[in-house]
């Protein structure tokens, strides 16, 4: 159960992830910024319950279907816009451009795999090196309904499984991949149908309630900290937008479009707190006026910043230095 | 020369005696000492695969690393490459672990291919050199008792073009010790290719400390008549071929380059400076190997240096057979790179 403050919190960080989303739009459409967002809107609710349920130093291992995994782990809005830009506020400096590789270490953001579910292992392999030293940390691995059919999958949740890693498996089945409807791919009525087969628990949550994928999530972390191994959470959700921005998603009815449209849940937990007591509109509007101007700050923030120098493309291909002995390095 | 008998026989676990000089040990007993002494060195080296724990790997290469270091450390994993792989690459940009994780059969690249060419080769890079993804993948390779063409192959080109990776191939016991204690302790993602059949061929080995440089080439023999580049198992062969035209009185010079990525171009150009006349033997089938790729170099910047065509010695462009007869005939042959050094000089 997610306190007031949490709910209210919850609500401005998605409200933040959806009006960044919008504003990269904007930006797109006004030429700034080239490459192909697959946009999260309507998703929100996942990366923000799931987030939040973490601590600075956990691991991420985040999925393509927005920014939202990023902006709720903590990472400056105008270094993520940097990255769509491909200048020097990105935070991989102009290296990554755009929703693919986006990292900060020291926020546990370590980037991500441009296809799909091969993040998976490395996520494992996170876990692998909490668990190793000893510390409880732990990893979420988000990915897509139509990932979980990838051998990755298997490979992965087997191992975290049979060695107890802390990694929080976390489906964000939105029914579809690109076209591919889910319940024409999958065996399984529901991805979390297949935790039984390795052994860790499988939670099914509301995908458009922050508080139900928070609970969700933090169940599982503190299982995870416990050393008690991972958990396989399918949150059911929906995306407003096609697959990418400019697909019009067009294989779905709009019947079902409509259906989810009401489950939005932004609206949704804004309705919430103001009948539970918990804020006014006033309230609320004033939390959207302050998140406005800070995407607005963030994106002339990233604006201003300089391409990056020439020639470099040529570098980070190759760490600079061989270690020859223990902690020493040669030139 | 290793044969199926001593594949199959449970290897000898007993190092030699260390701390006595320089000394005599098999490939595989240096694969081990180095894995050894580099565990024992800094507690975040890591092994992971497939029957490296108390089973002591199927060549028996972490043989006596399980009883000392315990199952943390010496990780055994289900069949699943792409796991291994992947997870090494996690564990690797945690900076916590430097993982040494082995595929077993440098064949199963395949099967782990886009974690290792596009996550552990470029993920520095794709993330604008955020983390460092220091770990090596050993990979047995070559073709060795009749294992047929999905245990046989000798990879290296197959990851040559994905950027990012280092390519590390030793041909003795003393290289193999020197070069994957560098591995271990390189910031980047080495491939580190063994040949099967030189698991139990010996060499001296010197004692104590021993790092070899990655990308640094060796010169095997001296010569001045023909240079022949070689790697992994053909630098012997290369080496029988020179012995029996020294008889004729031609002189030719080895080059083991030890290493495709770093390569040691220096090394190749001096000699072929020399020389004029360069004679290249590879293992895997002539098509698309590392050979063609220096010599395109060479044919780019040091056309000039050659008095005579370049010869290539590789294998057919086939699958490897199964069929032990057949793999023999299948593999290039010393006889096979004396008459490519005898064509050179004509």
């Amino acid at each position: 159960m997610a306190t007031k403050d949490q709910l209210i919190g919850f609500y401005e960080m998605m409200y933040r992830i959806m009006y960044w989303e919008q504003y990269l739009l904007v930006m797109i459409d006004e030429g700034h910024v080239s490459g192909i967002p697959h946009m999260g809107r309507g998703q929100e609710a996942v990366p923000t319950g799931a987030c939040a349920a973490l601590r600075e130093d956990d691991y991420i291992m985040y999925a393509h279907r927005g920014c939202g995994y990023q902006i709720a782990k903590g990472l400056g809005l105008s270094k993520i816009y940097g990255d769509f830009l491909a200048n020097m506020e990105g935070t991989c400096t102009g290296l990554g451009a755009g929703i693919v590789h986006i990292a900060w270490p020291d926020l546990g953001i370590m980037g991500q795999s441009g296809t799909l579910g091969e993040g998976l292992p490395i996520a494992g392999g996170l876990a692998m090196a909490a668990k190793y030293a000893g510390t409880d940390q732990v990893c979420i691995a988000f990915f897509g309904d139509g990932t979980s059919n990838r051998g990755v999958f298997q490979e992965s949740l087997n191992a975290s499984s049979i060695w107890k890693l802390p990694v929080i498996w976390l489906c964000e089945n939105n029914l579809y991949g690109i076209s591919g409807d889910i319940r024409s791919m999958s065996a399984t009525g529901n991805i979390v149908d297949r935790a039984p087969a390795y052994n860790m628990p499988g939670v099914l949550v509301d995908g458009m309630d922050p508080e139900a994928v928070y609970d969700a999530v933090a169940a599982a972390v503190e299982r995870a900290r416990r050393g008690e191994g991972p958990t396989l959470i399918e949150a059911a959700t929906y995306r407003y937008s096609g697959h990418y921005y400019g697909e019009p998603g067009l294989y779905r009815t709009q019947e079902e479009v409509e259906e989810w449209l009401k489950k939005d849940p932004i609206p949704n937990l804004a309705a919430r707190l103001v009948a539970e007591g918990h804020a006014t509109e006033a309230d609320l509007a004033a939390i959207r006026t302050r998140v406005e101007q800070e995407v607005k700050d963030a994106a002339q923030k990233a604006l201003k910043a300089p391409m990056p120098p020439e020639g470099r493309m040529f570098e980070h291909v190759y760490a600079p230095e061989a270690v020859t002995q223990a902690g020493e390095r040669s030139a | 020369m290793a044969d199926v008998k001593d594949l199959l026989a449970r290897p000898n676990t007993e190092s030699a005696e260390r701390g006595s000089g320089p000394r005599e040990i098999t490939f595989i007993e240096a694969i081990r000492e180095a894995l050894d002494e580099e565990m024992e060195r800094d507690e975040r080296v890591v092994l992971l695969g497939l029957d490296i724990g108390r089973f002591g790997g199927i060549f028996g290469e972490t043989a006596g690393l399980y009883d000392k270091y315990g199952a943390k450390r010496v990780i055994d994993t289900p069949i699943a490459e792409a796991y291994i792989a992947g997870s090494a690459v996690g564990l690797a940009i945690s900076g916590r672990v430097r993982p040494v994780a082995e595929l077993m059969f440098a064949d199963f690249i395949a099967n782990a291919m886009d974690e290792i060419a596009s996550k552990a080769g470029k993920w520095r890079y794709m993330h604008g050199g955020l983390m460092d993804v220091p770990l090596v993948y050993r990979l047995p390779e070559g073709a060795v008792g009749g294992a047929g063409a999905e245990h046989s192959q000798c990879p290296e080109a197959n990851l040559y073009s994905a950027m990012g990776l280092y390519l590390v191939v030793p041909s003795t016991p003393a290289d193999a010790k020197g070069l994957l204690k560098s591995a271990i302790r390189d910031n980047n993602p080495v491939c580190f290719f063994e040949h099967k059949a030189l698991y139990f061929t010996k060499g001296i080995v010197p004692d104590g400390e021993h790092l070899i440089p990655l990308g640094k080439a060796d010169v095997k023999r001296e010569g001045s008549d023909v240079t022949v580049v070689a790697w992994a198992l053909m630098v012997h062969k290369a080496l029988e071929a020179a012995e029996q035209l020294a008889q004729e009185g031609i002189s030719v010079e080895v080059i083991d380059p030890r290493g495709l990525r770093p390569l040691d171009m220096d090394t190749i150009l001096g000699s072929l400076r020399k020389t004029g006349r360069i004679v290249f033997a590879q293992e895997a089938p002539k098509t698309g190997g590392n050979a063609s790729e220096i010599i395109a170099i060479i044919a780019e910047e040091a056309l000039d240096l050659l008095a005579a065509p370049i010869k290539r010695v590789a294998a057919p462009d086939i699958p490897v057979p199964q069929c032990i007869a057949m793999e023999q005939k299948y593999l290039p042959t010393t006889a096979q790179i004396v008459d490519a050094v005898r064509d050179v000089l004509k």
